[in-house]
């Protein structure tokens, strides 16, 4: 009896008699059958488990040391609770508050990860159903090597084909159900132990995003890593609203790209518009340049509310949780396609297009669950054709008169701006409107994002989001901007280009902006420190909704961000490398470093390379709007590799910070590898994770933690550099702490030598030399000369 | 620092551009005929430290929108300074003062090309001896052999034409004299370590004759680098004893590199990708890949896009050079090293090339012997190593006489131990009988594992009670 399973094949033989051998219940098990190719040896850590990479974790931790904010001070978790954890209280299982919040971040951490993973794992397996197992992976064509960075790294796998990140998916779940099972009471009780379980989430977390992305660029034709993907059209000023719209929003780009072919199959992409919020906009822009994107996450209520689309398609994550009711609203049929997500709708997955489209059209059904995204493609755009002549455009959003009326409604009770996350001054904006002077409201448009959490808290009913919305009318109207569409991952070739300008200290370091659109002052703080970060000619890169916030602002000229600086990974290029799962490749990059350069070897290998990007990478992640669980498990992937990530005002809900203390010399001792003796390393960088409060502070923040222990002088140079100059613009004065961060007197930028000079000798500041740093002892060398 | 300069003054500059509609005016670029940056080393009585002289009009005295000539001469003197240096400092003209708001320099020497924004104008910046007090102040600070400086700017197109003829021969006659330097002509070679930060065993050699592998230092950069900061990443290696003359092997260099590499690499071929070659870093600019089929080189560059002859691009190449390990058979280099006399002479240099990029290839042509240029194929010509090797029978490559030397290439390929080999085996299971025919098989390791037993059930309730 032969049992073929995709991970194992088992030959069981009852009786076995031959010339030379008799056998009898002979059973053979092999693991696995791979076509080894790889000859380089496999690392220490292949498939790392909960407690694996465990002692790196916590030298990481022992640095930067948790700094606790609770959010909420209470567990309410299990039965005993409520539990109050203040003041060293202890909680009814015995729980602290530190080990309770860090257990929250886990669960967080936990939730995002999985978010990506089981995303993945609907992509992957929609996309082997399609294009079959044996479709090759291909991410750059020539310029990439090295396909899968994470993979290779965590896993000690080369994936060949789509079918290979089978196992490797997984290993992603069933880490994270381990790693959900430690939050249960009774489970890890150490603050530490929870925290390293968080980079283990996030490690998992970078993985499961290279698996969706290296997937959907291989096998939907998505930019190969290429620095001149073309742009796109981004804003609702784009679109053309006589045409029929359909509106998708999510993050699984399969029913975008169904639609679209739906549309080109029979000829009729000039005669509707495509077009996307958030990530699935992203990636469906990936896949044709044609779609266009509205915008950030935010942009959902004012988008459906302005009753421009059609037709709305919703896939997974980052979706409102009332879009149906929203989409009632305006008239718009409501088309659902994940699992995840299915809105109470009923399931037509088996029905045949035809009923469906009729169905809508009549009016019978405002929603349906559709999981097939062949069919979603179908319904959805024969449905928008046949709806948008009869669907007038169904205007939620108040005339000029009909706002002013809604203003007076307003009591003056000030509720609107206390459920206001950005505490943007509604009242006194809604007070002015009923005046009928509407620029305040207007002016909120900017800042607002899009919660709507003002109109459940208005006691008077008034549509407070609506009428900010109607008041910056003009505003939407001119929202028309370009974007570079995503160009997946970073080639092998860019990275070599960049090796001499790093060391030469012409590149003063690589910023990458992630994450979502909770931003404490809108999209435009996201563009203005892109385009800074560019023209100091740093490598910028940009992800999700930040990569459109980034594209959502015009300089003088008129120009975005994405049309002045390059898309190649150069000093002063801004590089889209696409939505969520994308991210991916900005971590890969850096680990790419390590085998470009060092030609460290990859192979489950993780704990040498994250202390070799930790010691000697100077890139520092920035999640200025972060809101969701997965930007916690993102940041957390980048903090075991031991890159910094600083966020908005809004991150410190993530309940704690991991900072540094450059005061304490001791912290900062590392081994230097050519003689193995622990020596200062300077107290660079400062932080792993930090909140700022404003884009200034965040700005200077990034400049700092750029800096490495191994920088040459040249590089630490620039790097203070661009660190006072932002911090004599932006804060005012020379900071604190020059003395700490230079090592040497050539390490001194020329053009400040006199100032700088005169803090030296007030500190009484002594050179120390550059090590060639490590924090794991067994990478000290070993001297072969005889 | 610079209190009286109505701009800032600094590194994060350097990257401005000036478009024309924000520039005040113009010196030099495309509409200037004659216009030129020079460096020249004087005897110390002969200039008088910080005098800023202008010949012609002012900035202030200038139309705006429009274009001028341009000359600038930096006199400089120094007990430690060489003529051999000034090339290495004229450079530096364009660092600093790039550093200045609203100053945009392009390009060197005879092809300079400078802006000045109408915003740094406005604030003030209006004449070129503000522009002269940075460039002092910058010199002196940062290469302090330099002890006296005199800055000259000329704005007046005939006193110009006399003094861009003679900078013109100057750069020639500085040119032959940095082609014509060779190994042999000195008695110490510069070191870098500068790529040690991110490839800790790699160890750059610069000498005359062979450029670091990045492309950016040459041996003068190097001697300018290690006078200014001798304790600095760029130093001096005393190049001893010539061990090897054609491979170039010098115990200085063998001494520097064990010590640099602690032991990693004892030996260095300077000219040659076989024994000892050079290490190789990450940031190299080409590689220059033996194939064996042919026994010659393949030479590519970062840019190509395409597969090389022998089937791989350059990404994949890479990862079998780099890592600052010695690699016989793939050797990183620069395109300056491409433009060497000593371009792996010791394998034979150009006469051993057989394959390069056609780009690559009427990129350096001056360089490459007339005698061997028609006869190394391109991607235009061959795609494969057997088109490669009838392009070189039918073009004479001088390769070919290598291959009537030695024609007994072993096939042996390395065979595995059959672990289990019979002629037939039958298997008879299940009322199905198979037969394996000329059955073997083979595996490249044999584990024998103990197979371990079972623990016994733990426990009050497992075995124990029931037996």
């Amino acid at each position: 009896m032969v049992e073929l399973r995709r991970d194992s094949v088992n030959v069981k033989i009852k009786e076995l008699n031959s010339d030379i051998a008799h056998f009898r219940d002979l059973s053979i098990t092999i693991g696995a059958i791979t076509k080894e190719t790889w000859v380089e040896p496999m690392g220490p850590t292949p498939y790392p488990s909960l407690t694996t990479l465990r002692s790196w974790d916590l030298k990481l931790l022992e640095r930067y040391k948790p700094f606790y904010l609770p959010f909420c001070d209470l567990c309410c978790m299990c039965t005993y609770g409520k539990c109050d954890l203040t003041g060293n209280k202890l909680g009814a299982c015995g729980i602290s508050m530190a080990a309770q919040q860090s257990r929250t971040v886990l669960l967080a951490a936990c939730i995002g990860a999985s978010t990506h993973t089981a995303h993945a794992r609907d992509l992957l397996t929609h996309l082997i159903e399609r294009y079959g197992e044996d479709h090759p992976i291909n991410v750059g064509e020539l310029n990439v090597d090295i396909e899968a960075p994470l993979t290779r790294l965590v896993c000690g796998i080369k994936p060949v084909n789509l079918g290979d990140f089978e196992e490797v998916l997984d290993y992603c779940e069933k880490q994270l159900t381990q790693l959900l099972s430690v939050t249960h009471t009774g489970q890890e009780g150490n603050n530490l132990d929870f925290e390293s379980k968080v980079f283990h989430a996030g490690m998992i977390d970078h993985v499961g995003m290279e698996v969706a992305d290296i997937a959907q660029i291989s096998a939907l034709g998505f930019p190969k890593s290429d620095p001149e993907a073309s742009l796109a059209d981004l804003g609702l000023g784009t679109v053309d609203i006589k045409k029929p719209v359909i509106l998708v929003i999510g993050h699984n780009v399969p029913p975008a790209t169904e639609i679209i072919d739906y549309l080109k199959t029979r000829d009729l992409m000039s005669e509707a518009e495509v077009t996307g919020i958030c990530c699935t906009a992203l990636d469906m822009t990936r896949y044709s340049a044609k779609a266009k994107i509205i915008g950030p996450i935010s942009w959902q209520l004012r988008y459906v509310r302005s009753g421009v689309p059609d037709v709305i398609v919703i896939d997974e994550q980052c979706i409102r949780a009332d879009i149906l009711q929203e989409a009632q609203h305006i008239h718009a049929p409501l088309i659902a396609t994940s699992g995840k997500n299915c809105c109470g709708l009923p399931d037509r997955t088996h029905d045949v297009p035809d009923e469906i489209v009729a169905d809508f059209v009549s009016g019978k059904i405002t929603g349906a669950l559709i999981l097939d995204p062949v069919k979603v493609g179908e319904v959805a755009v024969r449905t928008a054709l046949a709806i948008a002549p009869k669907r007038e455009k169904h205007k939620l959003l108040p005339t000029h008169d009909e706002l002013i009326k809604l203003a007076k409604k307003c009591t003056g009770c000030v509720l609107c701006r206390r459920a206001c996350p950005n505490d943007l001054p509604i009242s006194y904006a809604v007070k002015a409107a009923a005046q009928g002077n509407i620029s305040g409201l207007d002016e909120l448009y900017d800042d607002c994002v899009g919660c709507g959490r003002c109109e459940s808290a208005c006691p008077q009913k008034i549509p407070v989001h609506s009428i900010i919305v109607a008041a910056a009318e003009k505003k939407t109207r001119d929202e028309s901007y370009r974007i570079r569409t995503g160009r997946g991952a970073i080639q092998d070739i860019e990275i070599r280009k960049v090796g001499g300008p790093l060391v030469l200290g012409e590149i003063p370091g690589i910023v990458a902006f992630v994450g979502c659109a909770n931003f404490p002052k809108g999209s435009r703080e996201v563009a203005e420190m892109c385009m800074e970060f560019a023209k100091r000619r740093y490598i910028v890169c940009t992800s999700g909704c930040s990569a459109i916030s980034a594209g959502m602002y015009r300089n003088e000229e008129g120009k975005t961000a994405y049309e002045i600086y390059p898309g190649s990974f150069e000093a002063g290029g801004i590089v889209n490398v696409g939505s969520c799962v994308s991210n991916a490749h900005i971590s890969g990059a850096a680990i790419k470093i390590a085998s470009i350069f060092a030609r460290r070897p990859l192979r489950g290998n993780y704990e040498e390379i994250a202390d070799y990007v930790y010691n000697r990478v100077g890139a520092v992640g920035v999640a200025w709007g972060a809101m969701s669980q997965k930007a916690a498990s993102i940041a957390a992937g980048f903090w075991r590799l031991g890159i910094p990530v600083v966020v908005g005002p809004h991150g410190t809900k993530y309940r704690r910070m991991l900072l540094g203390r450059s005061d304490k010399e001791q912290d900062w001792y590392v081994y230097d590898a050519r003689t193995g003796e622990k020596v200062y390393g300077g107290p660079v960088p400062e932080h792993l994770f930090f909140a700022a409060e404003t884009k200034e502070e965040a700005m200077v923040m990034v400049a700092k933690l750029t800096m490495r222990p191994n920088d040459t002088s040249k590089g630490r140079a620039i790097k203070l550099t661009n660190y006072i100059d932002l911090h004599k613009r932006l804060i005012g004065g020379m900071p604190h702490d020059v003395h700490l961060l230079v090592r040497k007197q050539a390490d001194i930028p020329l053009t400040m030598k006199e100032d700088i000079e005169k803090i030296l000798k007030e500190m009484e500041w002594t050179e120390h030399e550059i090590p060639d740093p490590t924090l794991l002892s067994r990478m000290i060398r070993k001297s072969k000369e005889a | 620092m610079f209190e009286n300069i109505p701009v800032e003054v600094g590194l994060l500059h350097e990257g401005e551009r000036i478009r024309k509609n924000d520039m005040h005016v113009e010196f030099g670029g495309p509409s200037i005929s004659e216009k030129f940056e020079i460096v020249r080393v004087r005897e110390g009585n002969d200039i008088t430290d910080g005098s800023i002289h202008i010949i012609g009009p002012d900035i202030s005295a200038m139309e705006e929108g429009k274009s001028y000539p341009i000359g600038i001469l930096v006199e400089i003197s120094g007990s430690k300074l060489e003529k051999d240096l000034e090339g290495v400092i004229e450079r530096r003209i364009h660092e600093y003062t790039n550093y200045i708001e609203g100053f945009m320099h392009l390009n060197q020497r005879y092809d300079i090309w400078i802006r000045l924004s109408k915003k740094s104008f406005k604030k003030g910046l209006t004449s070129f001896t503000q522009i002269g007090n940075v460039m002092h102040e910058l010199f002196k600070n940062e290469l302090p052999f330099i002890e006296k400086i005199q800055i000259t700017f000329i704005t007046d197109a005939e006193k110009i034409h006399p003094l861009y003829t003679e900078a013109l021969g100057i750069y020639e006659a500085r040119d032959a004299r940095a082609r014509g330097l060779t190994d042999e002509d000195v008695d110490t070679f510069y070191g870098c370590a500068l790529c040690q930060s991110f490839a800790p065993t790699h160890v750059c050699v610069i000498t005359p004759q062979r450029y670091a592998n990045c492309g950016a230092i040459s041996w003068f950069d190097g001697r300018a680098a290690a006078g200014i900061d001798p304790k600095g990443p760029i130093y001096a290696i005393k190049k001893g004893e010539c061990l090897d003359t054609e491979k170039g092997e010098y115990s200085g260099v063998n001494e520097s590199a064990m010590k640099r590499s602690m032991g990693e690499v004892k030996r260095v071929h300077l000219y040659s990708a076989f024994g000892y070659p050079h290490t190789s870093c990450g940031c190299f600019e080409g590689i220059a890949f033996y194939i064996p089929e042919v026994e010659g080189f393949g030479i590519v560059l970062r840019g190509f896009r395409d597969v090389t002859v022998n089937g791989l691009g350059f990404s994949t190449m890479a990862d079998s050079t780099a890592g600052g390990r010695q690699v016989e058979g793939f050797h990183g280099i620069s395109i300056e090293y491409m433009r060497s006399r000593k371009f792996m002479s010791a394998d034979g240099g150009y006469d051993r090339v057989v394959w390069m990029p056609l780009e690559t290839k009427e990129k350096i042509k001056p360089y490459i012997p007339e005698s061997v240029y028609e006869k190394i194929a391109t991607e235009k010509d061959v795609r494969t190593i057997p088109e490669l090797k009838e392009y070189l029978i039918s073009h004479q490559h001088p390769v070919t006489q290598l291959w009537e030397v030695d024609k007994s290439l072993d096939k042996t390929t390395a065979s595995q131990m059959p672990v289990f080999s019979a002629g037939d085996i039958p298997i008879t299971a299940g009322g199905v009988r198979i037969i394996l025919k000329n059955a073997r098989i083979t595996a490249e390791k044999v584990i024998i594992q103990p197979v371990k037993p079972h623990q016994p059930r733990g426990g009050d309730h497992g075995d124990t009670k029931r037996s």
